[in-house]
């Protein structure tokens, strides 16, 4: 089986797990792991445990978004609104808290929010015929603009213990008072955020794979025109792709405000070159019809990790610009390579 | 034949802006029968089709199926009909494989909505065995494939459902002369089983060895129809090129006729 035809009908452990036939999938792997290695040489904290978290709740942020920006972009369209998308649905499930609304509620309008914003994106985009770069662009404007605008640019904080529980919490965690009162972690558990990553990781994987829609979003990414004289709803499957896209935003704005346990209006400025770093480092096309979602969570992790290791090296927050940008350039010029006939 | 015809397109019209595309035409077609549509590049033929195959929606006209006034606002409401079409540009997604593709938009399911793509497989091995037997690549994206076989995964498309009417745009335009020998021993196949087929083609040749009738337009008007035995390969060529037929064919046909 051709590795093209495997990205978008196989859901099997090689869809989730690293690995597989894919020569880029493997080559991402591999830089992935240079990367921790070179890392855990110039730092000795990098190795830690605690870091191990912080890496860990860091691409969960990444990679939530890149799950929606991966079937974004096999559509052929891009998602420049997460970031914002992700501040507002932040915002709005803290005011929801703020009030009386229990938390998972409050978070489900977060969420909600995200989705509309989504569903905006993909009624613009089809009904209006307005390229999604722009549409996107647009609403990464507008979003910004109302989580500015609900909050008076103020920070939301004094949200209680348990909105906390969704970005700090984890599984498993042991932890053993001492006779001093201070308590000791003896296991740090599984943290929630990877957990939920995990479980959409599985979620968008079958999506993409095993249902219908999923193989129209491959169809309309592959030829719109096509899929359109052979029956395919394409309207109707963009906007499908772009809700999920806001929808998972929504979803990594409540983990991250619930991580600072306040909702920051001014917080995921340009996740989305995150997000569309780690679906193309992933392997996915922006000219459409190809993406995983396990190479996009290789991509997260990669992204996530370069960030991290460069904090802990001490590589000053501008240098990280600079690397980041030459990373997405690279990841794109791949790309180009990678389509040219 | 004094039935209802299968299909009767009726006064339709399709323009662009100033272009008229498509100028009063009414054509119909019966069952079983196969007729060639013939014309220059620019004739209208596709646009023609388009309109009946759901792609595009007609500027003004009438559509019957069986004497039913029908309004196609999407391909598979043509579909739904049993209007199947082979387009020029084939209409496949580069990255999909044969059978995904053949399935497109129809997709088989499991009890749990699943895609069922084994019994897709299966499926698709069996009708493109039927087209061609040496068809092995069904695994493979159909960008990889050659031009006839990606013919092939069209033609296959268009009759492995309930199939009433067979729109078929310049099928034979990528094949070479072995698919093109199995794509008219297929029409053949088909016109016997009762399907009705509007053959689009340039290729006059083609038209006089496989169809009924020919239609011919030019710049958008129906200029002609007629039974293949009223009218020779020069006169069709006139038709296509002037629009008229030569100035003594009444006058040789009439003698036929005698
Ligand atoms: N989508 C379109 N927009 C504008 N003009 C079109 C479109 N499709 C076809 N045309 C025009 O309509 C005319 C008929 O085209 P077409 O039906 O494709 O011709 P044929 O199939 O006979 O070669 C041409 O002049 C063509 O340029
Ligand atoms: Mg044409």
């Amino acid at each position: 089986m051709s590795d093209a035809t495997k990205s978008y009908k196989s859901f099997d452990a090689a869809s989730l797990l690293p690995g597989g036939a894919s020569i880029h999938r493997l080559s991402a792997l591999m830089t992935l792991l240079l990367l921790v290695v070179g890392f855990a040489l110039s730092s000795q904290a990098f190795f830690s445990v605690n870091n191990g978290l912080t890496i860990l709740l860091q691409t969960s942020v990444i990679g939530l978004l890149g799950i929606g920006m991966t079937m974004v972009i096999i559509t052929g369209g891009i998602d420049l609104s997460v970031g914002s998308v992700l501040a507002l649905s932040g915002v709005v499930s803290a005011l929801a808290v703020k009030a009386g609304l229990p938390v998972v509620p409050a978070m489900g309008c977060g969420i909600l929010a995200g989705a509309a914003c989504g569903a905006f994106n993909g009624l613009v985009i089809t009904r209006l015929r307005i390229p999604p770069f722009v549409a996107t662009l647009g609403m990464m404007l507008i979003a910004r603009g109302l989580a500015l605008q609900i909050t008076g640019a103020v920070p939301i904080s004094g949200l209680g213990n348990a909105f906390g529980i969704l970005g700090n919490g984890a599984l498993f965690r042991m932890v053993e008072m001492r006779p001093n009162g201070f308590p000791k972690v003896i296991f740090p558990g599984i943290p929630y955020p990877a957990i939920l990553l995990l479980i959409v990781a599985i979620a968008g994987a079958y999506l993409l794979h095993r249902r219908q829609i999923g193989r129209h979003i491959f169809a309309t990414g592959s030829n719109e025109e096509a899929s359109r004289l052979s029956g395919v709803r394409v309207d109707r499957t963009k906007l499908y792709a772009y809700t999920i896209s806001g929808a998972l935003a929504g979803l990594a704005g409540n983990v991250l405000m619930s991580r600072l346990v306040t909702a920051q209006p001014s917080e995921g400025v340009m996740y989305e070159l995150d997000a569309i770093a780690a679906a193309v480092i992933g392997g996915a096309s922006l000219s459409g019809g190809v993406g995983t979602i396990s190479g996009t969570m290789i991509g997260a992790f990669i992204i996530g990790i370069l960030r991290n290791g460069l904090n802990m090296s001490g590589v000053s927050a501008f240098i990280q610009q600079i690397v980041i940008g030459l990373v997405v350039i690279g990841a794109v010029w791949i790309d180009q390579i990678r389509n040219r006939p | 034949m004094s039935q209802t015809p299968l299909v009767e397109m009726i006064d339709i019209e399709k323009h662009f802006g100033g272009i008229r595309a498509v100028d009063h035409v009414s054509v119909d077609l019966r069952e079983g029968e196969v007729v060639g549509l013939l014309g220059h590049n620019g004739a209208g033929k596709s646009c023609l089709m388009r309109i009946l195959s759901g792609a595009m929606a007609p500027s003004g006209g009438e559509i019957r199926i069986r004497g039913e006034a029908v309004h196609f606002s999407e391909p598979n409401d043509a579909r739904d009909m049993g209007v199947e079409t082979i387009y020029q540009t084939l209409a496949l997604a580069d990255h999909l494989d044969a059978p995904a593709n053949l399935f497109l938009g129809r997709e088989l399911k499991t009890r749990f909505g699943n895609l069922d793509d084994k019994a897709m497989l299966k499926a698709a091995r069996e009708v493109l065995a039927r087209l061609n037997p040496n068809f092995k690549n069904l695994h493979d994206p159909v960008s990889s494939l050659s031009g006839g076989q990606r013919q092939v995964i069209a033609i296959a498309r268009a009759i492995y459902f309930d199939t009433k009417v067979l729109i078929m745009d310049e099928p034979t335009a990528a094949l070479g002369p072995s698919e093109t020998a199995m794509v008219a021993g297929l029409i053949k196949e088909l016109r016997s089983a009762g399907i009705g087929i509007f053959l689009v083609s340039h290729d006059i040749h083609d038209v006089f060895d496989l169809c009924d009738r020919v239609v011919v337009m030019n710049k958008g008007r129906l200029v002609g129809s007629h039974h293949i035995d009223e009218v020779s390969k020069d006169d069709v060529l006139s038709l296509i090129v002037k629009g008229e037929l030569p100035m003594d064919w009444s006058a040789r046909n009439l003698k036929a006729a005698q």
